[in-house]
């Protein structure tokens, strides 16, 4: 085990994790708010750590023997963090979590968040099966975490199967390569390990592996089910920081470690790519659940991510990184609004589209945020989202994907649809009930800063852009 | 001290603005007042500092000189493009110093006057804030180094008074008073804006020491040039100054405050027009034919503001003649060489005519009226306003050792020397001084009271306002001499006229006994005809004299051809107004927005005929789609969701092996 000192944030941030589980025992369940405090106390000290590490060139370029860190793992490693920081604050807020298993909830996200930061570190295929698993199991648990409604088990037990199912297929797919290369690292790789059926269908069996976190059509049909029935928090974590964290994973397999000369995925990228945005945005048209909308919203967003995957070009990678960037924002954001709204809905269904009706009567700030968020998503400028396809779809134009990118801007227009719908009931819908709608200060805070990023980052993208440049730029092999 | 100029304009425009904003609108609240007072005072030490500085020699080099980069842009003249830097700064040569004292001091003591004549005011707070924002603009006027920011003060000068001139707005005399200066004084601020464009057209930069310096380089300013941009000078400072033909707006103006008046009069506003005349000498210098313009404006406006003020009943314009009356005479002085004379009598007059109007004010808080017919007698009621207006006139008309007499022997001298027709018709405007400010004084204090009623009521002013006044009595006596001793003021503002100008034609030594000889004549018949509670002798000369008398109450008709002007250009604004409603908007506006009308009609059919379709179109074909989509899943079984995934599997096998 060399260069160990290169994973310090994860160890701590496990390391804490753990202490915060024991702590669970000592601590009475009236101060369970208490634990979350901590961990997002915890998150941000991680966050620190990598954040100041940025900075020292010596200290973060460094490879382990199964790990490699550079700016674009750090990058990924601070936007989870950051996610799970956020998402820890719309914990304090949701009131269906049980006080008494607060240790618990808060330690399981930190250990996914964990794994995330390893997966995107990973340089050995052993690592990201490790690391995937780490994070399957612990999101297993968080989506079941509200054992009184069924629908928490229904999503937790159906996202457990597909957990199953499409572990063993990338087990499966990493036997392969190792049949194929000798060997379960991804580095140093020569010309004749390369390039034989049995790689390719090991590589490809790995890449569904990998589609099952980043919910990547076909194997995105466990995530409605899922996302609807995890508790609010854990959805917006789920819909981010796995999939992310993913496709970072992806970005480094097979646009920098293993760059398609010999082998050519391409064409069955721009079918995913294809596949996912469009059954994301024409299956999201039909959704009356806000949850489920955006679960279907999500998956689409990962079909655009998938786009910049596909250019292979430094300009892709970029885009994958901004979008990754502004997706957090945007989706954390509209997430909080809908726990807000739904947290306050007297409704048969909280998260019903009819929850939303007449919102800017009862907090207009709330309205307009969510607005804003939806907006971005849709991809509308000046916000942050624009930026984001821009970006994602100029790549796709420069590197010859010109059908592509078209398709990509028809899915987002057929996507302001349902994304208006909602606005749709906020703005003209009669409210319910008069009465004002409060949120809490932590989600305040979380959606401040999210209305912060996606308006500042549309109109003034520019320090954004430095930035995943040289995140982008100088990675190690 | 002298490098810190900078502070003497900007405190008090600081002090302004938090006046305004900070503090409570409060009729009675004592704190905007005495910051405006404190600001000032600070002001004046710093101004007497500088002067003391400046006289005795100790600031190196002279004069003083301090620039800041304020901005540079891109320019072009005659051709070739350049890079222009904009230099903000401190100019203090011995007329800056000079003024600064002036201003500061005169400032001071009005705002402390006002204390007790605006005492009770609704908008107390703001008079205050207003009285700092003007002394500011002149102050800024008065130090900078730059024409640009010096236009900007001139036009903030403008701004200010016409704030305070029409300070009581609610009633219609002020209001049309300050919008009548604001425009007459904008008129001339045309020429002003002319000349410096032209300026910046031939010298490629504002500041003055650097202009000074081109303009003295043979071959770089042409004669042709000079004039007009002289002219052009003269026009503005005509316009601020209140000179013939702008004159019209300074009696009107009365209508303010008459502490106010004071601060116009004597230090602010009308002495900008002289000021600025003096600070772009070289302009003058270079131009002869400019040179005599400005002499000859001086003179008329001297002549014709001293038979207006004859037949003025009103004792506020009586003195406002007077002053453009002695404006005239300072400009004369500087067309006729005579620098040092014009800015000699800016001064010594910033003293006695601050007094005066602070008096007129003090007689008017206690009678109630501005009639002088309604006066007289008033001496044993106000002695102490008595004793000091009475001083103030002897300094205006010109008796040793008072001094006026000094500045203006200077100049009468230095017009002497220039042309001896003007030094006559001078001499005879400074005898009509002596005459009606005489008058003035026995109509309003000499004699029996006319009014009984007012008179019975008459007071004298408290303390806070008759100190001011006893302490510019005292310097209207000593200024003059004081500053003339030794050449003191000459030494101190020299400037050196170039070669051909110096026409040294010495007066007769016996010329000031002779001037004041007549002078005292002058006063003798003032008193024949006024001092001896006996008015037939004027009446009957007015009887007889009646068409000469209405011309001068009709201002010689100017005010008529300038309202004849407005009314010729309402006249032009309501042609254009019909033309533009009747003809542009009717006919091509309107026009343009039926044919544009007519287009989106035709658009919309259109869009509704073809463009909508297809997009519902498409849209059909989106929810199509989706259903289609969604027949594909129906029972939200795992199993089925696998078996989709196992034949996707298997499709990409079999897709990328076959290739």
């Amino acid at each position: 085990m060399t260069a160990i000192h290169l994973i310090f944030p994860e160890i701590a941030l496990c390391a804490l994790a753990l202490a915060l589980m024991v702590a669970d025992l000592f601590v009475a369940p009236k101060h369970g708010r208490l634990l979350y405090h901590l961990a997002w106390l915890a998150s941000i000290v991680t966050l620190c750590l990598i954040g100041l590490s940025i900075s020292d060139a010596a200290r973060y370029q460094g490879l382990g023997s199964l790990w490699s860190v550079d700016p674009m793992s750090q990058f990924f490693k601070m936007l989870v963090l950051l996610t799970t920081v956020l998402s820890l604050l719309m914990g304090l807020e949701y009131k269906d979590l049980p006080p008494a298993r607060a240790g618990i909830f808060v330690s399981l996200l930190m250990f996914a968040s964990t794994g995330m930061m390893l997966l995107v570190s990973s340089v050995d295929l052993l690592l990201t099966f490790v690391s995937l698993e780490l994070i399957s199991i612990s999101s297993f648990i968080l989506t079941g975490f509200e054992k009184r409604n069924p629908k928490s088990s229904e999503g937790a037990i159906k996202y457990f199967l597909f957990g199953a199912f499409s572990s063993a297929v990338m087990a499966f797919g990493i036997s392969l390569f190792y049949g194929a290369t000798g060997t379960t690292k991804l580095l140093g790789l020569t010309q004749a390990q390369t390039g034989g059926p049995l790689f390719i269908l090991g590589l490809l069996l790995v890449l569904l592996g990998f589609a099952f976190k980043a919910s990547i059509a076909p194997m995105h049909f466990w995530v409605p089910d899922a996302y609807e029935g995890a508790p609010t928090p854990v959805t917006a974590y789920l819909s981010i920081a796995p999939k992310i964290a993913t496709l970072a994973a992806m970005l480094r397999l097979f646009a920098i470690l293993l760059p398609a000369k010999v082998f050519d995925l391409t064409t069955l990228f721009v079918l995913l790519s294809a596949l996912t945005m469009t059954i994301g945005n024409f299956t999201a048209m039909f959704q009356r659940n806000v949850k489920r909308l955006l679960a279907y919203s999500s998956i689409a967003q990962a079909g655009y991510i998938l786009i910049g995957l596909v250019s292979g070009t430094v300009v892709g990678m970029e885009g994958v990184l901004l979008y990754s960037f502004i997706y957090v924002a945007m989706n954390i954001g509209a997430f909080s609004v809908a726990q807000a709204v739904a947290s306050q809905s007297s409704g048969a269904d909280p998260y019903g589209l009819e929850s939303f009706d007449g919102l800017s009567q009862r907090s207009f700030g709330l309205a307009l945020a969510m607005t804003f968020f939806l907006l971005s998503l849709a991809g509308i400028p000046p916000l942050a989202g624009f930026m984001g396809k821009f970006y994602i779809f100029q790549a796709a134009v420069q590197s010859g994907h010109i059908g592509l990118a078209a398709l990509g801007l028809v899915n987002s227009v057929v996507s302001v649809y349902y994304y208006m719908a909602i606005a749709y009931h906020m703005f003209f819908k009669p409210a319910a009930t008069e009465e004002p709608l409060s949120i809490g200060p932590y989600l305040y805070g979380g959606l401040a800063v999210a209305v912060a990023g996606v308006i500042i980052f549309g109109i003034y993208p520019e320090p954004l852009i430095a930035s995943v440049q040289t995140s982008a730029q100088y990675n190690l092999p | 001290m002298v490098e810190h100029a900078y502070l003497i304009p900007l405190l008090p425009f600081l002090v302004s603005l938090v006046i305004l904003f900070f503090f409570d609108e409060d009729a009675h609240s004592p704190y905007a007042p005495y910051l405006g007072i404190a600001t000032m005072f600070w002001c004046l030490v710093q101004s007497l500092v500088i002067f003391h500085q400046a006289s005795s020699g100790a600031v190196h080099p002279w004069p003083y000189e301090g620039s800041w980069e304020w901005f540079s842009f891109a320019a072009d003249s005659a051709g070739k493009g350049f890079s222009a830097a904009m230099p903000i700064g401190i100019l203090i040569d011995g007329a800056a110093a000079v003024m600064l004292v002036v201003v500061t001091l005169v400032s001071l003591l009005v705002q402390v006057y006002s204390l007790g004549y605006m005492h009770g005011d609704p908008r107390f707070k703001r008079y205050y804030a207003y009285l700092s924002f003007f002394t500011a603009s002149m102050l800024g006027l008065v130090v900078s180094n730059n024409l640009l920011v010096t236009f900007a003060c001139w036009e903030l000068v403008g701004v200010s008074s016409y704030l305070l001139i029409g300070f009581w707005f609610e009633k219609p005399a002020p209001a049309y008073a300050s919008k009548k200066a604001f425009m007459t004084t904008k008129l001339g601020d045309c020429g002003l804006y002319v000349a410096l464009l032209l300026i910046w057209a031939k010298f490629g930069s504002f500041k003055i020491s650097m202009l000074a310096v081109s303009a003295a380089t043979p071959g770089v300013l042409t004669p042709l040039a000079a004039t007009a941009i002289g002219l052009g000078i003269l026009c503005g400072a005509a316009g601020k100054s209140a000179q013939w033909p702008l004159f019209i707006w300074l009696p009107d103006a009365m209508e303010g405050p008459t502490p106010v008046s004071a601060l116009i009069h004597a230090a602010t506003m009308v002495a900008a027009g002289i000021y600025l005349v003096a600070k772009t000498y070289f302009i003058y210098a270079a131009s002869p034919v400019a040179m005599e313009a400005v002499a000859w404006i001086g003179l008329i406006t001297a002549l014709l503001a001293a038979t207006m003020a004859l037949v003025a009943y009103d004792i506020k314009r009586v003195l406002a003649f007077s002053t453009v009356s002695q404006l005239g005479f300072m400009l004369c002085a500087l067309g006729c060489g005579g620098y040092t004379a014009g800015l000699f009598h800016l001064t010594t007059h910033a003293f006695f005519k601050a007094l005066l109007f602070l008096g007129a004010g003090s007689v008017i808080h206690s009678v109630h009226t501005n009639d002088m017919r309604q006066m007289g007698g008033l001496s044993k009621k106000m002695p102490v306003t008595f004793g000091t207006m009475f001083v103030a006139t002897l300094a205006i008309a010109g008796i040793w050792p008072f001094a006026g007499y000094f500045s203006k022997d200077m100049i009468l001298e230095r017009v002497y020397g220039h042309n001896q027709v003007m030094f006559g018709l001078l001499t005879f405007a400074a005898l009509l001084t002596a005459f009606y400010m005489f008058r003035m004084i026995f109509l309003t204090f000499v004699g029996d009271d006319r009014d009984h009623e007012r008179h019975h009521h008459a007071h004298e002013s408290p303390w806070v306002m008759l100190w001011p006044l006893c302490l510019l009595a005292f310097l209207s006596v000593v200024s003059g001499a004081a500053l003339a001793h030794n050449g003191f003021f000459e030494h101190l503002v020299n400037y050196k006229l170039p070669e051909g100008l110096m026409t040294e034609t010495l007066a007769p030594r016996l010329m000031p006994y002779a001037v004041t000889a007549l002078v005292c004549g002058s006063i003798a018949l003032s008193w024949f005809f006024y001092g001896r509670n006996d008015f037939t002798l004027a009446e009957s000369l007015k009887a007889r004299c009646s068409p000469i008398f209405s011309v001068l109450e009709n201002r010689y008709g100017f005010d008529a051809i300038f309202l004849s002007l407005v009314a010729f250009s309402d006249r032009i604004a309501k042609f254009a107004f019909w033309f533009d409603s009747s003809v542009i908007d009717q006919f091509f506006v309107d026009g343009w927005g039926l044919i544009t009308r007519i287009c989106a009609e035709l658009s919309g059919l259109f869009d509704n005929l073809f463009v909508d379709r297809t997009v519902d179109g498409f849209g059909g074909l989106s929810m199509d789609a989706g259903v289609l989509l969604r027949s594909l899943v129906t029972h939200g079984q795992v199993q089925e969701y696998l078996m989709y995934i196992a034949v996707a599997v298997s499709l990409f096998t079999i897709l990328i092996l076959s290739r």
